[in-house]
């Protein structure tokens, strides 16, 4: 046992540490909604899947010009509430092994954890998975095939979704429907 | 917010049990509703039977609440399942049997935020059936499915009430557009219908009100139907868009369009449903009495007359058995509950369930047949600021085309397409455009709101071998025998539906979309929520149930007044057809009521 952190340690904690700011639990989730029923069940990530599925999340939907993006808009925090609580254990299992695949990709790539390669090697490897999109097959295809599907979901629903990235106007009381008449024609 | 009143609901008197009511009504959805309005408000006193709850509707559908104010994004919680089409497909009725969760609903609620509509519909567990595959969708509350149906509210015309006469096939009803069209106007006025008139002797106007608005794609649309002698009209919906003065319980609609995003439900009942349309304004004449949590299990029958007189009932909470008496039964369970009510009301006078010396309860079987849609890219409307297309009741809808004037080689009878447009809540497109990053979002973002998409609906011919009867050994929670389904599409749906999809495809591409998608699945029997036709009415007492007024040909003192009476499906929505057809035969009611003749 060494009182010293090794390098790959020290990233790592520095990573979920950087999470513990920015991604909110269930609890945090209930409180945002207000007099709702707080889930029964609270998390289900490890603090290293957890930024590891934030990271994830942003690359899928990153913050551009337009809007912020899926770690502003606490998307693997809802997965994981969601997860934690899930009504069938295989998602569970799903994910983790899912999310192992990728770690273990990434060591084979490139020797590190996902979080520790490069912005570049992040990159290749989830276009490597993403890549047969449509026509997955292999197990780290169809887990992103899952991944996105659960970070679409999540981001699209979420306040910064709908209202600053989709810009969605309705949900509102409004006098007269917009469109065109057409009882007018004529 | 003052443009939200609270307005409470009657008070409910208590069920008198020894007293014999004018008339009990079975059923509280659209046709029970308005049996219970037509005969009160002309001075009948009547008892309603409603065999789920009361809920506290507007805290069940919060209308307006956004999905990142709810824990799971308007999601059921984990132990809840809604059945999904592979589910249909794969497994055998009962769906629900050998599912480990608490709780198995049908599919609607997989539609997006189910978690406010989960209490409206019933839990299959315990509510199975057997037989032939069947989606069949059930609501156990005041108001049953008209808490939550699709408003698409439209007429029938003489091409369905005497299809027979055009094409040979099937019967006519005993009613033609005559008879019924002064009931559609008070239906009409008395519920409140949007909508554009366009003077279509296939699919007649209403009285509307001020109608909802079409975007830039779907005049396009509308337009270049026109060109093809085909009708693009706004969704004509049972929706009230100016106000009722005389119904205090309702309000305008104010164009959020909660119930697009939703399994359906209004909080301010601007969309029509049978509590705030018809039973409280019912309640507030003091001639109606209600009594929900109140399973009809058997129609009783007097030994000497062998008319009814009454209904027995379950109390869904304490399982006890009860009997309630009146002059007259009416029949409002919905079309497939009514038929098994007849089938379960046997009696040495009616042996075979009452009603039913012909034998064709639970026969004759029809609906709509759904499935076969098509999506199309408008590329003018990419990257285009964004609009507010979905604050409306409904986007558009495409009247019949087929076997008008020209026969149709491969089939008889007619479909119309249900449609939309423009941005949703969700953006659609989302889950089905590839990659990922800074170019996915933009794309996503780009695209939403740049398609249009409609889906068929097709008649599905009335048959007397498409039925319903009682299983032999199931029950269901409460130990009634439950119904066992031998109905399947036959060959004339299948043609329509190949035709549906070749159609909407030619429709898309004349208007210049790009086509994106045709699907050509068709839906699990049962998918339309449409089904009608278990007790038709009919002239030949030999092969019909009722009379023109929904009158038992065998028990004068019996009236079904639901989707059962139909005797064939059009393909026209029923629900408004349900309500003009009940108004009619609740009027001659009172009047053979206050002959004395019932």
């Amino acid at each position: 046992m060494s009182d010293e952190l090794t390098r790959r340690d020290a990233i790592r904690l520095a990573a979920a540490a950087t999470l513990a700011a920015s991604v909110d639990g269930p609890d945090a989730l209930a409180a945002q909604a207000g007099t709702a029923a707080r889930p029964a069940a609270t998390t289900f990530f490890t603090r290293a899947e957890l930024a590891l599925v934030d990271e994830l999340s942003e690359m899928i939907i990153p913050t551009d010009d337009h809007s912020p993006g899926a770690r502003a808009a606490k998307v693997a925090g809802y997965i994981d509430a969601r997860l934690a609580e899930a009504f069938e254990e295989t998602d569970r299992t799903n994910w983790r092994q899912g999310l192992k695949l990728i770690e273990d990709l990434s060591k084979q790539a490139g020797g590190r954890s996902f979080l520790e390669s490069s912005p570049e090697q992040r990159l290749a490897l989830l276009q490597r998975i993403a890549g047969p999109e449509t026509k997955p097959e292999k197990a780290e295809e169809l887990f992103f095939v899952e991944l996105k599907s659960r970070v679409v979901d999540a981001y699209y629903t979420s306040e910064i979704g709908i209202k600053q990235e989709l810009e969605y106007r309705g949900n509102t009381f409004q006098a007269e429907f917009s469109g065109i008449d057409v009882s007018q024609e004529r | 917010m003052s443009l939200l009143r609270i307005i409470q609901s009657p008070a409910q008197p208590q069920a008198d049990l020894k007293r014999v009511y004018d008339a009990i009504v079975i059923g509280s959805g659209a046709a029970g509703g308005m049996a219970a309005h037509v005969l009160t408000s002309q001075g009948m006193k009547v008892l309603m039977l409603e065999a789920g709850k009361k809920l506290d509707i507007d805290k069940e559908l919060k209308s307006m609440e956004w999905p990142f104010q709810h824990p799971r994004r308007g999601g059921m919680p984990p132990d809840h399942h809604a059945l999904t089409l592979n589910e249909y497909t794969i497994r055998q009725p009962p769906y629900a049997a050998g599912l480990k969760h608490s709780k198995v609903f049908s599919y609607v609620q997989g539609w997006s935020g189910p978690d406010y509509s989960k209490n409206i519909v019933v839990n299959e567990k315990d509510h199975p059936y057997t037989g032939t595959n069947y989606a069949w969708v059930r609501a156990r509350c005041l108001g049953g499915k008209t808490n939550i149906w699709g408003r698409l509210a439209l007429r029938l015309s003489d091409y369905d009430f005497k299809a027979k006469s055009h094409d040979g096939y099937g019967e006519d009803w005993p009613i033609s557009y005559k008879d019924i069209a002064p009931y559609y106007d008070r239906v009409d006025e008395y519920l409140g219908i949007s909508g554009v008139k366009e003077n279509l002797p296939y699919l007649p106007d209403s009285i509307f009100q001020r109608p909802t608005r079409l975007n830039a794609a779907e005049v396009t649309l509308r337009n270049s139907l026109k060109t093809m002698g085909r009708v693009l009209t706004p969704y004509r919906a049972g929706v009230t868009t100016e106000g009722l003065k005389h119904n205090k319980y309702r309000s305008r609609c104010f164009g959020r369009g909660a119930c697009a995003r939703r399994t359906g439900g209004c909080d301010i009942h601007a969309v029509f449903d049978s509590p705030t349309g018809l039973i409280y304004p019912a309640m507030d004449t003091g001639n109606l009495t209600l009594r929900t949590n109140a399973i009809a299990r058997e129609v009783l029958v007097d030994r000497t007359s062998g008319k009814a007189r009454g209904v027995a009932f379950i109390d869904a909470e304490n399982g006890r058995s009860y009997e309630a008496l009146a002059t007259v039964v009416v029949v409002a369970a919905s079309t497939l509950e009514s038929a098994r009510l007849l089938l379960l009301s046997k009696s040495p006078t009616h042996p075979n369930g009452i009603g039913n010396s012909s034998g064709h309860v639970g026969h004759n079987f029809c609906e709509h047949v759904m499935g076969p849609s098509v999506t199309g890219l408008v590329k003018d409307r990419i990257g285009q600021p964004r609009t507010n297309d979905d604050g409306r009741p409904g986007g558009f809808y495409v009247p019949r085309f087929r076997n008008l004037s020209e026969r149709h080689p491969n089939f008889i009878r007619a479909y119309g397409f249900e449609g939309g447009s423009g941005t949703t809540m969700f953006p659609g497109n989302a889950h089905d455009t590839p990659g990922f990053g800074a170019a996915y979002k933009k794309n996503v973002r780009d695209h939403a709101g740049a398609f249009i998409s409609m889906g068929g609906f097709g008649e599905v011919l009335s048959r007397y071998e498409n039925q319903v009867a009682l299983d032999p050994v199931m029950k269901d929670r409460w130990g009634i025998p439950v119904l066992r389904f031998n109905y399947r599409f036959g060959d004339n749906e299948k043609k329509m539906c190949q035709d549906m999809a070749e159609t909407a495809q030619e429709m898309f591409e004349r208007a210049g979309f790009e086509i994106v998608s045709i699907d050509r699945t068709v839906l699990t029997e049962g998918w339309s929520i449409h089904e009608l036709g278990t007790a038709r009415m009919g002239t030949d007492r030999k092969s019909s149930v009722l009379n023109q007024f929904q009158q038992s040909h065998d028990v004068g003192n019996l009236f079904v007044v639901d989707g059962s009476s139909h005797v064939s499906a059009s393909c026209q929505n029923p629900t408004w057809t349900i309500m003009a057809l009940a108004w009619r035969s609740c009027d001659y009611l009172v009047s053979e009521f206050r002959k004395g003749n019932l």
